[in-house]
């Protein structure tokens, strides 16, 4: 079976490999014949990739453990859906998850596309494919997942049984966070692909924006989603209470989602005023790049992480494609310059135009400052010979103002009018979401709120709070008023006839709330106690009194818990479970945290071993304010991400011109 | 049996991949090389429109609406201007004079313009 | 010394977190630091905060327990780069890019200012914009 895995991957390398030749000599030498074939290509190797994935995920399950890649993340007592989340558990798997999901979205690409850009397609497969080839080469000659163990020539070795997923890893999220940041990762190859097609081919317009729009939203929900699973994951398993670490995996994963993101505003201007046309591609091609490098971070064992596999050779492969990629994508544009020119002009300095500009810049700021503080050690290391550390402190340091200032920008942004506004309208808007924000930082301050940062960023959470909300409540009065509906009837169609616009608000509103969840850390609480049973001890207004402490084990692991009766102003409000567990096969510890989540705070336990004497539990308590409103954020972002991708009502009604000399003819136009 | 797989698995994809036949090929685009202006055209009004509806909201002071919208117009026109270029069509005829609110008959005045004059009942044009 | 009688988890004391918080745990395994690892048996933090802790007792400042870490361990026992020296980089930098990055907004507005700037739309005459202006106003009135 394993061979025939091999097989399969060495011939998706060489038809990706072909249909990038076939594309692009049909095209240069005007032979239709070839590009329809470099087209087949790409489902041919869609279809050999899913073979070799369905065979390895066939051994993975079956658990044939002649194959070093499932003895090494499997064993016989894991759960099913652990095994086939083994798929991406390790490094040689998650190379063939990113080729096979890139094969199927360059599958759908060319299925949906079969009729349409004649002249661009050629190039989309391309880009596509040399990706594509790139990783199969990966998968197919550096580093196979159909190794077998050998000892000596010949003689396969099988194991019985495997070494077993890291328990860490063995919870809900984990099975779908990784696929949800791979469909993000390898999604945004696609508008790239589209981005460098139109530059090759000298479009004069600019459908590749059209024809992504969805693709980018999608991917970035993707991504954001992602996201989100890891640092809930986090949250709930790893026993500190912590959802963001700023490891350089996770700030991997973050910075294409803010170049993303940017990109998702500043692609606007080109829409509306077909202006910054150099500055969307370099920000579609970086985030393309940061995705590929993202990838290189994890797997090169360049910075050490917590998220690392474990560190090989395929460093200097991502290396050499990045560069070449880079340096080719930097021509191409230079080279383009003349066909991305601005077709219009800024009117006025106070304009939404302008609101854009330093969203972007903002973004782009503290991409970069992650980035650079991802790299500083590594840089540092290399001029100085120091060897250094870059972590919370720095990044909290830097990226908190930058953040309250992008979430202040957040809510300036929707009030300016496009193309020209007057301060006096400006005043109009602004007046109440100010007067309501400072009055929240003043009472907060008068409650006895000292922390500068929180007082600001509850501020500014309501301040945009208040604009989006006015936006829609301004808007649906004026359509409930014109057409005699009530205003929920009327925010809905308001909703329905721009929904990348209001969805988007609903966007900002997911990021308000989240907001909200982050500057709850400001007050945060913990402590560590050692408790024996009868112990009593307090923390953030809860009482907590240690019932029993027990302990047990079965088949795969071995547990402590403590039965922990909490109480609040001298009333019992429940009782929580801690627990610890040592895998047998493992030998790996892992927390089961008790976490009583609430709207205001949760109260989070985690039980965190015997003593030194093992006379006594140790248990850690934590009081995380607010933190729920995080995941409520996300879902709210969600919904507002959906909203976004609903096709708009019927747009525009209007009469062609009427030389056409059908004089009030109605041309419905769609988008 | 496994090398009999592998080979049927070469044999597909390759036969798969290069066996196109005169029917699959496509069918020439019907390109008009102007797409790039009608889609340009659209976003136009619908920015109009949508500049029409931040009006109604109050989000905007009247000057400048009518700045925005006069800009936004001579775009337009001239996005039209150049679609009828290409399209080979005339523009449209100059823009019928508008009805006047005072009869040239009998010179009465009206509060708004009208087609025919309500006192002498003459047309008004 | 009573301190080195205590066990790890009474270790954390708000003095031991204030300082810890500016170390890093540098167990390999984590990017917290010596104020926040919540491992219970870190092979670094633990003595990280014993050492901590034995130094308090003896009243010394903060800044000097911070020096003895970076002496033994250097730069990298700190949690955050140092503002000096070649690391005050790690620091410049952010800052540095956002103000090129208003540089450039700045150029770009001069570059596309409504005064300045020759609009990229074809031009028109006023009696043609007459004539089509007709035809958008028709248009207009029939959008909502």
């Amino acid at each position: 079976m394993e061979n025939l895995g091999s097989v399969a991957l060495i011939l998706a390398f060489c038809f990706a490999v072909y249909s990038v030749l076939a594309s692009l000599i049909g095209k240069w030498r005007d032979k239709p014949f070839l590009t329809v074939s470099g087209q087949r290509a790409v489902y041919t190797v869609f279809a050999l990739v899913s073979a070799a994935s369905g065979i390895l995920l066939y051994a993975l399950i079956a658990g044939d453990y002649r194959l070093s890649y499932v003895a090494s993340h499997t064993n016989k007592a894991m759960a099913i859906h652990y095994k086939f989340a083994a798929w991406w558990g390790g490094q040689e798997g998650s190379l063939l998850l990113w080729a096979f999901l890139l094969s199927a979205y360059s599958a759908v690409v060319v299925f949906t596309n079969r009729r349409k850009f004649r002249d661009m397609m050629p190039w989309v497969i391309s880009v596509l494919m040399l990706t594509e080839a790139f990783f199969l080469m990966l998968d197919t000659f550096v580093l196979s997942p159909f190794q077998v163990f050998e000892a000596g020539r010949g003689n396969i070795v099988n194991l019985g049984d495997g070494q077993g997923l890291n328990p860490l890893l063995q919870y809900w999220t984990m099975v779908i966070h990784p696929p949800m940041l791979y469909l993000g990762y390898v999604g945004f190859t696609v508008p790239f692909a589209f981005a460098f097609a139109s530059l090759v081919t000298k479009q004069p317009g600019d459908a590749w924006i059209a024809t992504t729009r969805r693709w980018t939203i999608i991917t970035w929900l993707f991504q954001t989603t992602g996201i989100i699973l890891g640092a809930g994951w986090a949250y709930a398993v790893l026993g500190w209470g912590g959802y963001w670490a700023w490891d350089p995996v996770e700030n991997a994963s973050l910075l294409p989602w803010i170049t993303a993101t940017a990109f998702l505003h500043s692609v606007m201007m080109q829409e509306k005023k077909g202006m910054m046309k150099v500055w969307n591609m370099v920000l579609i091609s970086g985030t393309f790049f940061l995705c590929i490098f993202g990838t290189f971070l994890t797997r090169s064992g360049v910075v050490s992480s917590v998220h690392a596999f474990a560190q090989s050779s395929i460093g200097k492969y991502f290396v050499a494609f990045l560069a070449i990629g880079i340096a080719g994508t930097i021509y191409l544009i230079l080279d383009r310059l003349q066909y991305l020119k601005s077709e219009s002009h800024l009117e006025s300095v106070l304009s939404r135009e302008s609101s854009f500009l330093f969203n972007n810049l903002i973004l782009l700021a503290s991409c970069f400052a992650v980035l650079w503080g991802t790299l500083f050690p590594v840089l540092s290391e290399a001029v100085t010979g120091d060897k250094i550390s870059v972590d919370k402190p720095f990044y909290d340091r830097i990226n908190i103002p930058i953040g309250l200032f992008l979430l202040f920008l957040t809510g300036v942004g929707p009030l300016i009018a496009w193309r020209k506004s007057s301060f006096e309208s400006l005043k109009r808007a602004f007046l109440w979401p100010t007067v309501l924000g400072a009055s929240l930082m003043i009472g907060l301050a008068a409650g006895g709120v000292r922390h500068p940062y929180a007082l600001v960023s509850f501020g500014l959470c309501l301040f945009v709070a208040t604009t989006v909300l006015m936006e829609f409540y301004k808007g649906s009065r004026a359509i409930s008023a014109k057409q005699g509906k009530n205003l929920l009837l009327g925010a809905i169609e308001l909703t329905h006839r721009n929904t990348r616009r209001y969805g988007g608000y609903v966007v900002h509103m997911g990021i308000v709330i989240m907001f909200v969840g982050f500057t709850g850390a400001a007050f945060n609480r913990d402590a560590t106690v050692e408790v024996a049973r009868g112990t009593e001890t307090d923390i953030g207004g809860y009482h907590l009194k240690i019932a029993d402490i027990q302990d047990g084990e079965n088949d795969n692991f071995a547990w402590d818990k403590a039965l922990v009766t909490v109480s609040k102003n001298g009333q019992v409000i429940g009782t929580m479970e801690p627990e610890r567990r040592l895998y047998k096969a493992s030998k790996q510890p892992t927390s089961e945290v008790a976490i009583r989540r609430r709207l205001n705070e949760d109260l989070y336990l985690n039980f965190a071993g015997m003593s030194a004497d093992n006379t006594k539990a140790v248990i850690q308590s934590y009081v995380f304010p607010l933190v729920s409103w995080i995941w409520i954020g996300y879902w709210v972002l969600l919904a507002g991400t959906l909203v976004c991708l609903v096709p708009p009502k019927v747009r525009l009604q209007y009469a062609r011109t009427e030389v056409v000399g059908i004089a009030g003819k109605h041309a419905t136009v769609e988008k | 049996m496994l090398f009999a797989a592998a080979v049927l698995l070469t044999v597909g994809a390759i036969a798969y991949t290069l066996f196109v036949r005169d029917k699959d090929l496509p069918q020439p685009e019907n390109a008009t090389g102007w797409e790039h202006l009608e889609q340009r055209k659209v976003r136009i009004y619908e920015q109009l429109r949508d500049l029409q509806f931040e009006y109604r909201v109050g989000k905007l002071s009247d000057a400048d609406y009518q700045t925005t919208k006069t800009n936004l117009q001579t775009e337009l026109a001239a996005v039209m201007q150049e679609l009828d270029k290409r399209q080979g069509t005339a523009p449209p005829p100059p823009p019928a004079p508008k009805p006047a609110n005072v009869c040239p008959h009998c010179g009465t005045k009206f509060p708004s313009a009208m087609k025919f004059c309500g006192a002498c009942g003459k047309e008004m044009a | 010394m009573i301190c080195l009688a205590q066990s790890s988890s009474q270790l954390l004391t708000p003095d031991i977190k204030r300082v810890g918080g500016r170390l890093a745990c540098l167990c390999g395994t984590c990017k917290n630091t010596v104020g926040d690892c919540p491992m219970l048996e870190c092979h670094y933090t633990k003595p990280a905060r014993e050492k901590i802790a034995k130094l308090q007792a003896l009243g010394t400042p903060d800044d000097e327990i911070v020096k003895s870490f970076v002496q033994q361990q250097g730069l990298q026992a700190l949690s955050a780069p140092p503002t000096t020296g070649f690391s005050g980089l790690a620091w410049i930098m952010p800052w540095v890019a956002i103000g090129l990055g208003l540089c450039a907004i700045y150029l770009f507005i001069q570059k596309f200012h409504p005064k300045r700037a020759t609009a990229g739309a074809p031009e028109i005459d006023s009696e043609t914009l007459a004539r089509y202006r007709a035809n958008i106003d028709k248009d207009l009135e029939k959008l909502d």
